[in-house]
């Protein structure tokens, strides 16, 4: 691969997903890139087709049920052409951090063995001791405490905030060089949001892998962001620097979009309620100008 | 843990001892006389109350419950009718067939229900899959004593490849193993088809296949022990009911278990007889019930015992 190819080259991809309803389009002709050490974001609405690019990205649509058309290159093989070019980069080229973190790892399996059988499907060759002494130190890695002791529990001994950061540990066992985080931290309560972001974001320093970042908090977009691409209908209306969408928004939904974002300050009933859905970015854009 | 047995292994007890019980007035409510059925057809109504007072059957009903309970813990269920010997062997005799027919049912099974309930998961909704889904109803639908003339007709009369009937040697277990698991496919499979349906989409597994997990062992690993608890369930409560023996395919198939014993113990009227029979079957039942339950904290780390008892 020429070091200028792209690590996620987007072209035209479009996602008809075929519901009850009939056909519908999710992602209607959206065209992008991702180079190697770049966090570039999609935000929107919730329908606005940035989960169905990004699970289309991954070729994790449930087959049958989506047709996808135009082109994705990762690390230059095209996955919509090529199907079994999908399974091979996921794990190797390519990981995922999941949007709910409760529900992402199976319950009736250690953490241990799950973040195990990643480490040994991108190391064949390792013993399972080895795989284990690598993912307690991939768990050290992302902060948990005590990982030795952790190793063996299961995903329902651990807060939101922990499985979050075992995901994080799993998908960077794969050694990738692109990461796919579907809203990695909406499910997430605001103080532990934060230092999910700071680990991700420190962890991109380390590593220089290039990110595709899907959420619908500009808050979020405007801390990680290189680039930011505006979603709505399953188009971008509008694309640009993270300054230039937050600081110069163009388009009447960006504008929108950045009214949504609460303000910290003193509790109002009548007016809003801080602390619902989108209430809890406020202390993350503080920590990013300080 | 030791409370917790204890608590399940009394309630077992009680359980047994409450269906003895109801087994024990129901028989003797019902119509029907064992002396008549018993003795001879010239005999007088002076032979048959001899033969009553010979059972203890003269005593009002109470005081038979009284000796009942009172040889009950001694390990006594008193003499059979009509095998003249005592009713608790007569049973325990016939259990190694039964159980025998019934984990070799289980086991086909369990061999064919599972791969084939994965195979219609992971061909949900197409034709194959509903082919799959109406041969294992029809199966079910099947009555089994014709399943059973049938398998008989043409594995034993037309090509007499097996024993028509008891059990002489293992190829006499094929046919009643056959016809017993026929009968419980569509339920397993069709519940393994579910769960399995269920797990494949959930998102787990979707995460498992990002970071290049195989669709063989999202399959296998994944998805179906996570449908273990289920499974596990269905085919425990299966083997409970098969271990109270399958009557019409003993009788079929000439098999010697506990079914056939029942249907011959309730055609005599043998008291102690079927007693005898309802305390070895239920014990069984129970006893598989409570294996099942302390299987599902092996299963699903979620399910504490420490929270349950």
């Amino acid at each position: 691969m020429a070091k200028d190819t792209p690590l996620l080259d987007v072209a035209d991809l479009q996602v008809e997903l075929i519901t009850g309803q009939g056909v519908v389009r999710a992602v209607d002709g959206v065209t992008f890139t991702v180079r190697r050490g770049e966090t570039v974001t999609l935000i929107g609405e919730s329908g606005s087709g940035k989960s169905t690019t990004a699970m289309g990205v991954l070729r994790l649509l449930p087959e049958g049920l989506a047709v996808l058309s135009g082109s994705v290159r990762i690390a230059g093989r095209d996955v919509v052409a090529d199907p079994d070019a999908a399974r091979a980069v996921r794990g190797r080229t390519v990981s995922l951090i999941p949007q709910d973190p409760m529900t992402a790892l199976s319950p009736v399996h250690t953490i241990g063995r799950q973040l195990g059988d990643a480490l040994r499907l991108r190391h064949p060759e390792l013993t399972r001791t080895e795989a284990r002494d690598k993912g307690v130190e991939l768990l050290g890695r992302v902060r948990i405490s005590e990982p030795e002791t952790r190793w063996k529990a299961y995903p329902h001994q651990f807060s939101g905030g922990m499985l979050q950061r075992i995901l994080i540990a799993t998908a960077l066992a794969a050694e990738p060089e692109l990461l796919v985080a579907d809203e990695p931290t909406s499910a997430l309560d605001a103080t532990v949001q934060a230092s999910v972001l700071d680990l991700l974001m420190e962890l991109q320093e380390h590593t220089g892998i290039g990110m595709l970042m899907i959420t619908h908090d500009l808050g979020v977009a405007r801390l990680v962001s290189d680039r930011i691409h505006v979603m709505k209908d399953g188009r971008f209306v509008e694309s640009g620097s993270a300054e230039e969408i937050v600081e110069r928004p163009a388009e009447p939904y960006t504008r929108e979009l950045l009214a949504a974002v609460p303000r910290l300050g003193t509790w109002d009933e009548d007016e809003s309620s801080y602390g619902d859905g989108d209430g809890r970015i406020e202390p993350l854009v503080q920590g990013a100008t300080s | 843990m030791p409370t917790y047995l204890a608590r399940r292994i009394g309630q077992s007890l009680l359980t047994v001892f409450l269906t003895l019980t109801t087994v024990f007035l129901l028989v003797r409510l019902a119509p029907g006389d064992p002396a008549s059925a018993y003795a001879a057809p010239s005999a007088t109504s002076a032979d048959l109350a001899r033969i009553r007072e010979q059972f203890g059957l003269d005593e009002p009903l109470f005081v038979q419950y009284g000796y009942f309970v009172r040889d009950l813990f001694t390990g006594d269920l008193g003499t059979s009718y009509s095998f003249h010997s005592p009713a608790l062997d007569v049973v325990l005799d016939r259990m190694p067939y039964t159980i025998t027919l019934a984990v070799s049912a289980i086991a086909v099974t369990t061999l064919v229900a599972v791969p084939l309930g994965v195979w219609m998961a992971r061909r949900a909704d197409t034709r194959r899959e509903l082919g799959a889904n109406v041969l294992t109803i029809a199966g079910q639908s099947m009555p089994d004593f014709w399943t059973g003339v049938m398998l008989l007709t043409v594995f034993a009369v037309l090509v007499p490849v097996l024993p028509a009937s008891g059990f002489t040697s293992w190829s006499g277990l094929v046919l009643p193993t056959v016809t017993v698991a026929v009968l419980q496919l569509a339920l397993i499979s069709r519940l393994v088809r579910r769960e399995m349906s269920t797990a494949l989409a959930s998102s787990y597994v979707t995460v498992a296949r990002s970071r290049g997990v195989s669709e063989s062992a999202l399959t296998w690993r994944y998805a179906l022990a996570n449908s273990s608890v289920p499974l596990v369930t269905a085919l425990g409560t299966r083997f409970a009911a098969l271990l109270n023996g399958v009557v019409v395919v003993e009788v079929v198939f000439g098999w010697p278990g506990v079914g056939s014993l029942v249907v011959r113990a309730l055609e005599t009227r043998d008291y102690p007889l079927i007693q005898a029979t309802v305390l070895v079957t239920a014990t069984l039942a129970i006893l598989v019930q409570l294996l099942v339950d302390l299987a599902y904290p092996l299963l699903d780390p979620r399910v504490r015992l420490g929270k349950a008892a």
